[in-house]
């Protein structure tokens, strides 16, 4: 028992180091009191949909930007879905990215929008494997028995 | 530049007249050019010049590149307008020289011509005529001559052979008197000779001069016609030999003169003898050698003009030999006088002379003979004493020499003879033996020299005229360029304060671009750290002061995010895209809140805070309750920032309501200045009021009154500037920006109202300003209840602030209440003896001593008031804090507790313990100050109440004591909505029944705080009575009897609550809202279906919800979040998707519809609530294919005429006011924010699906 309580103040602590660290935010709370016994396993549903749209936006975006004669309409639309998505998954700091990178798209300005698209990527991917480990986390507290905290 | 440019045309001038030549052409031309080159070189270095002095001008506070394109672009319109003028220019000038050398050139050539040919023929005909004169002359000599001839010749036959003397004598006197005859007859004639072959000779001489007539003979004695007669006949071979012989034979003989009787040649004198020197011409026989006529100039002393003398033979009757000579001579004098007549109408010289050049006759009266010692002799033309023949006859010879051209024909026009020009004409007269040449000098000017004259002056004119068009023409056209280029000036300047314009206006949206992310990016950590407050309250563990504390961060949160919503409503003000709400709320309790929210600022001064509201205000009105709460905010921030010590007033009244009945109780200054407004009201239009009638307007009028440091006179106008202060030290002082006052008054033009300063009696400053705001529909309503004055309720405050005591004593005694007002303790314990023990004992009379007059008068009108409630209302600020000695006060107060009900006016900072003591010594009745009317109306009815309940039930009473108690604790924080809730609280205690629920709801949510609770029941309530309303349910009927029949008026109250404040209170206390309709609402479906088991959370059950959302993150999300609170969701991923949806389940229904129109006997209300497929629908703004702008608008233009509607409430990551009014304009309900806040959006969906069924 002394284990899995120790995982689970691991798993407080993770989280609490996430959101500490921006990289989370409120949302992400909210989303994680959606989840129920009709929805078990509802965030990281809804996570990976996020995983999958943002690698499926951050492609196109690269595509775009790699253009000779950049999209910005475009660009800038697809920024918005991915600005959309992160912030309703609350992964705050891509969210941050998405912002700046669409002020460089109001610019046309596609150096800086390289640069923005280079910082979101490098930003999901933080997330991306923050959000992993932390589902490590809460399905090693699962299988050792445990319940998953609830976020206050 | 106009001296250059005419300096310019001088030059141009007077090259092209030079140019007009064709050889001269290119050599102008060039010259031109080079003119040119240079102005236009020098120009162009002057205008670099100014351009670039005029671009530092420019460049003092704009960027230099800006305007480097523009200056560029001014100097080529420069160069192209001074290039343009040049151009015009010349082509004027060239225009203008040709003009007036071809108009010259045509009148000079054409009357010169014509002149010539005038003259010319002039001059022929001058000449012609003494040339006809001399022809005459000569004609009529040869004819005399001839004449003369034959007479002699027939008189010769007839006396052929003289026999004798006599018949010789005979014979010569017949030739006399023949040649007698003919001389006579011919009065010109100088004289005739008849020259015999014997030497005699007989000749008649006129001398014109002495007009004398002269018979001239030879001696007739020495010839013997005996000797002469062989001599004819043998000498007739040789008529030489005869000749010289007969000549010099005679030049012995004697030669007489008789003079004659002119008229009938009758012998007048004796004959005298002559010498043969007086001869006159004799025309002897070698004059005619050869027997023909010849002709000759002679000369005689007689006569001073030459002689034309002529002579002809005489021969014999077998014509063979010549018998004599005869001879006539004419005097040339007449062709001269001719000559002379006509010269004298034609000025000018005529001459004529000999082949040779001798003169024969001139038009003047020089002499023509010169006396030489062989006698007269003639002159040479070139010898003449006349000057002008003189040089005539030299210019002739100089020129042509002896080659004159065949016939001697000269015309000449421009000979110069001394220092006039003269014509020369000469003519030619071919006579035999004597041909005759005529000169005509005709001085120029006399026929040309008025033509001359004439055209000279014209070519002047017609100079100076076109060198003055020129002049003319070239200033206008500089004025008409200069015109152009400063038009092309200010069109540059122009271009470049649009280009200018373009960027401020790019940078305003920038800035507003920036506010939108601003927005976005400040609310949500804000929303973050009031969530985590949220939480933190609802936390159990926390310890009061803890509590308090959190509840004070959460209240400055919630402030500090209204001040940025502010920030960013005031950038929106600026731009003026602000758009005023138009919303019902409560406008005193608002002020209330407002006072509250001050008097806890206020409290560190020694500031008294007062509100003073008319009780004819309406209660309700409609209008933008932020921008008005914010108006006041702003200009009481602004009183309590400079004023250190007195009071802060804050007045408000009605304007067109009865006002003025009330206006005698005011201050007068007060009274003057609400006539000033009325007049000015009365000014501004009797328009507007009436149409504030029309449109159920009405004006409210209101003053800020403060004590502070005051405005200068001079700074009441500029106060309102945008970042003006009064004095420049403020800033030093008290901070700030000035940018309060210019919002507020740009607030209440808006709202259609007016503010200003305006002056004041005393220290201070008094801002007044009105309001157009709209009434509800139910008007004023009357909140003050009636019944207070039949409790016979006693007041007495004993307050610290005096401003407040006395409005508020007015005000009590307005409404008929007796009240008594005190400052100090000594003054309250006093009247408090008075009142009770006198009236006990009837005996303190010492106490009453002490007493100052009025109040005494006032405790005695007191006194008279049968079986009085007696409220007392006491300023802790009373007690004596500072030591222990407020203990030993309250003791003294707990004497009168049972006869008076103590009301405790709290300061905010009021230690707890003396909350504890109070309360322990059982005085419940404790608000925060200020006090105002509400707060005074909630006291005294609470004592009437708990007057009527002591009465009535014991136990009920002790409950909703504690409940006062609790709230009244809270109050002392919970100051921002303790306005509001008050009343609220005061109606609740009519409810038992809710009262105990209450107390039953604490029971089971114990971590709630009590005010929460309270809402939450309100909530309840008003959700409940939102549920009466709704026929549908039926079932909460059972809860009804319960509620008394306050509660419409609570839920209208709650519903009004929510409106005030920004959007985040709102948000706030709708979350509020949310959690108790969650809570509540499967509370009523427990009632109604009467099981438990229902969770909490499924506020929207069977509600069927469409979303449309392309990220399918958020889609995931937002689907889960509703089907957690029990909705049906249907998720699309475009607009396009969802419309199509729509589209096609409301066919379906439609279907179904009618099938069930056909069954006939189906009800027909549920029908109508499935008539809709969706009961709501989120829509994304920002999505492929079709946006839910779009969407929307498609979806109600489906609906347009079936009479449904969706409720559709867009979602959108953009948090500006501006996005949110385009969503509703396409047609969407409502308006939520990404990320989903899930509170708001159930109360967002819950309130729109209410109202939509």
């Amino acid at each position: 028992m002394d284990g899995v309580i120790q995982l689970q103040r691991q798993l407080v602590d993770y989280t609490a180091s996430l959101f500490h660290e921006g990289f989370l935010d409120e949302q992400f709370n909210q989303l994680q009191q959606l989840q129920d016994e009709n929805n078990p396993d509802f965030v990281v549903e809804v996570v990976s949909l996020f995983f999958e749209d943002s690698e499926r936006l951050l492609n196109e975006l690269a595509k775009a930007l790699e253009q000779q004669c950049v999209d910005f309409k475009r660009i800038d639309a697809h920024v918005h879905q991915l600005k959309g998505s992160s912030s309703s998954i609350g992964a705050q700091r891509v969210q941050k990215a998405c912002i700046a990178f669409r002020n460089y798209c109001d610019e046309q300005n596609t150096e800086g929008c390289l640069k923005c698209l280079q910082q979101v990527k490098h930003e999901y991917s933080l997330v991306k494997t923050k959000l992993e480990t932390l589902f490590k986390l809460q399905r090693r507290v699962l299988a050792a028995g445990g319940s998953i905290p609830k976020p206050i | 530049m106009v001296s250059e440019m005419a300096e310019k045309a001088e030059r141009s001038y007077t090259t092209s007249p030079e140019g007009s030549p064709t050889t001269k052409a290119p050599t102008a031309y060039s010259l031109l050019r080079k003119v040119f080159d240079k102005i236009l070189g020098f120009v162009t270095s002057w205008r670099r010049n100014t351009t670039s002095r005029g671009r530092r001008i420019f460049h003092r506070d704009v960027e230099k590149d800006e305007f480097q394109y523009a200056s560029t672009h001014c100097l080529s319109s420069y160069y192209s307008v001074f290039v343009v003028r040049l151009a015009i220019m010349v082509m004027l000038a060239i225009l203008i020289g040709l003009l007036t050398i071809l108009t010259w050139h045509f009148t000079r050539s054409y009357t010169k011509k014509s002149l010539d040919t005038l003259a010319y023929g002039l001059r022929y005909e001058l000449l012609q005529r003494p040339i006809l004169r001399m022809w005459n002359i000569l004609n009529s000599t040869a004819e005399i001559t001839t004449a003369q001839v034959k007479l002699s010749e027939y008189v010769i036959r007839k006396y052929s052979k003289p026999a004798s003397q006599a018949e010789q004598v005979e014979l010569y006197q017949v030739m006399r008197d023949v040649t007698w005859a003919l001389f006579a007859s011919r009065k010109a004639l100088n004289a005739i000779t008849v020259t015999y072959r014997n030497g005699f000779v007989q000749a008649f001489h006129r001398d014109h001069r002495s007009n004398n007539t002269f018979y001239i003979y030879s001696n007739l004695v020495n010839y013997s016609i005996n000797a002469n007669e062989p001599y004819d006949v043998n000498k007739l071979s040789s008529h030489q030999e005869w000749n010289d012989q007969s000549i010099h034979g005679n030049l012995s003989a004697i030669w007489y003169r008789e003079p004659l009787d002119p008229l009938t040649g009758e012998k007048k004198g004796k004959a005298s003898q002559i010498p043969p020197d007086d001869l006159i011409n004799i025309a002897g026989f070698s004059q005619v050698p050869d027997g023909v006529a010849s002709w000759h100039v002679a000369v005689s002393k007689y006569t001073d003009s030459p002689l034309l003398s002529a002579a002809l033979p005489v021969r014999d009757a077998s014509n063979e030999s010549i018998v004599a000579v005869v001879g006539v001579t004419t005097a040339l004098y007449s062709v001269g006088q001719l000559m002379r007549e006509l010269v004298e109408v034609h000025r000018g010289h005529i001459y004529l002379t000999s082949q040779e050049g001798y003169l024969l006759a001139t038009s003047t009266n020089a002499p023509l003979l010169r006396n030489s010692t062989t006698g007269p002799k003639l002159v040479m033309a070139v010898d003449s004493e006349d000057k002008i023949i003189q040089m005539g006859a030299q210019w002739l010879e100089r020129v042509y020499g002896n080659k004159f051209p065949p016939r001697h024909i000269v015309h000449v026009e421009d000979a110069k003879l001394g220092h006039q020009q003269h014509y020369i004409d000469s003519f030619f007269l071919n006579l035999k033996r004597l041909p005759i040449v005529g000169v005509i000098i005709i001085p120029r000017r006399d026929i040309m020299g008025k033509v001359e004259e004439r055209a000279f002056k014209t070519l002047v004119i017609l100079i100076s005229a076109s060198v003055c068009i020129l002049v003319i023409g070239c200033v206008c056209i500089l004025i008409l360029t200069n015109g152009v280029s400063k038009e092309m000036k200010l069109r540059a300047e122009l271009i470049s304060h649009l280009d200018a314009r373009r960027r401020a206006e790019a940078s305003n949206n920038y800035k507003s671009q920036f506010l939108a992310n601003m927005s976005h990016e400040l609310r949500t950590p804000m929303a973050a750290v009031i969530g985590l407050l949220d939480i933190l309250i609802s936390d159990d563990c926390l310890t009061n002061e803890q509590y308090a504390t959190v509840t004070q961060i959460r209240k400055c949160s919630t402030a500090l995010l209204r001040l940025l919503n502010n920030i960013l409503d005031l950038s929106k003000v600026e731009s003026g895209k602000l758009v005023l709400e138009d919303t019902e709320f409560d406008l005193r309790r608002e002020l209330e809140g407002l006072i509250d929210m001050f008097s806890v600022q206020r409290i560190n001064h020694n500031v008294e805070a007062v509100l003073d509201l008319c009780d004819d205000m309406p209660k309700l009105v409609r209008g933008d309750s932020a921008r008005v709460v914010q108006i006041f905010a702003n200009l009481i921030s602004n009183s309590i920032k400079f004023t250190t010590s007195g009071h802060i007033i804050l007045r408000g009244w009605c304007e067109n309501s009865s006002t003025f009945s009330q206006t005698t109780k005011f201050p007068v200054d007060q009274k003057k200045a609400r006539c000033a407004i009325k007049t000015k009201l009365r000014h501004k239009g009797n328009h507007m009021k009436k149409a504030s009638k029309k449109e159920n307007k009405v004006i409210l009028c209101f003053e800020v009154d403060d004590t502070g440091c005051g405005i200068d006179p001079s700074k009441w106008e500029s106060v309102f500037e945008s970042f003006e202060q009064a004095d420049p030290s403020t800033t030093r002082l008290h901070g700030g920006t000035g940018l309060g006052l210019c919002i507020v008054r740009t607030l209440v033009h808006k709202m259609g109202g007016e503010i200003k300063v305006v002056k004041k009696n005393g220290p201070g400053t008094l801002m007044r300003l009105y309001l157009l705001l709209s009434k509800t529909v139910d008007g004023v309503e009357q909140h003050c209840q009636i019944d207070l004055v039949s409790h016979n309720v006693v007041v007495l405050l004993a307050l610290y602030g005096s401003m407040g005591r006395a409005i508020m004593s007015q005000w009590l005694r307005k409404i008929g209440l007796p009240s008594l007002g005190v400052s100090e303790w000594n003054e309250l314990t006093q009247v408090l003896r008075e009142l009770f023990y006198r009236r006990k004992h009837n005996n303190g009379f010492e106490a009453q001593c002490s007493l100052n007059e009025p109040l005494k008068a006032e405790v005695l009108d007191i006194q008279d008031v049968r079986d009085p409630v007696f409220v007392i209302v006491v300023d802790i600020g009373l007690l004596d804090l500072s030591t222990d000695i407020w203990k030993e006060q309250l003791n003294f107060l707990d004497k009168f507790s049972g006869k008076a009900t103590f009301a405790w006016m709290l300061n905010h900072d009021t230690p707890n313990a003396i909350k504890m003591e109070l309360r322990r010594k059982g005085h419940v009745l404790m608000v925060n100050k200020p006090l105002y009317k509400t707060k005074m109306i909630q006291i005294l009815e609470t004592v009437i109440k708990e007057q009527q309940k002591n009465s009535l039930n014991a136990v009920r009473a002790t409950t909703k004591d504690d409940d006062m108690h609790e709230y009244l604790e809270i109050d002392s924080t919970q100051f921002e909505n303790a306005s509001s809730e008050d009343s609220d609280m005061a109606e609740m205690g009519n409810s038992n029944a809710l009262n105990a629920f209450l107390h039953g709801e604490k029971q089971k949510e114990r971590g709630m705080v009590t005010y929460q609770t309270f809402k939450e029941s309100l909530v309840e309530l008003t959700d409940v009575h939102l549920e009466e309303n709704n026929l549908s349910r039926e079932d909460v009927c059972k809860m009804k009897p319960n509620l008394p029949d306050t509660t419409e008026e609570t839920a209208t109250l709650m519903n009004n609550k929510q409106a005030p404040f920004s959007t985040v209170s709102e948000s706030e206390s709708s979350k509020h809202w949310d959690q108790h309709s969650e809570s509540s609402c499967p509370k009523g479906k427990a009632n109604s279906y009467s099981s438990k088991a229902v969770t909490e959370q499924k506020a929207l059950e069977g509600l069927r919800i469409l979303l449309a959302e392309d990220t399918p993150v958020l889609q995931r999300v937002a689907t889960i979040m509703l089907e957690k609170m029990g909705a049906k969701v249907m998720a699309v991923g475009d607009g396009l998707q969802a419309v199509d949806a729509l589209n096609c389940l409301l066919s379906a229904k439609e279907d179904k519809r009618e099938s069930l129109v056909q069954d006939g006997n189906k009800g027909s209300q549920t029908e109508i609530q499935d008539s809709l497929p969706f009961d709501l629908i989120l829509m994304d703004c920002q999505m492929p294919k079709m946006d839910g702008y779009e969407a929307t608008k498609a979806i109600r233009q489906s609906e347009a005429g079936t009479g449904l509607h969706i409720p559709i409430v867009a979602l959108t990551a953009h948090a500006m006011s501006s996005d949110e009014t385009k969503c509703l304009e396409v047609g969407m309900d409502a308006y939520l924010t990404k990320p989903i806040d899930y509170k708001l959006m159930v109360s967002t969906i819950l309130s729109l699906t209410k109202q939509a069924t």
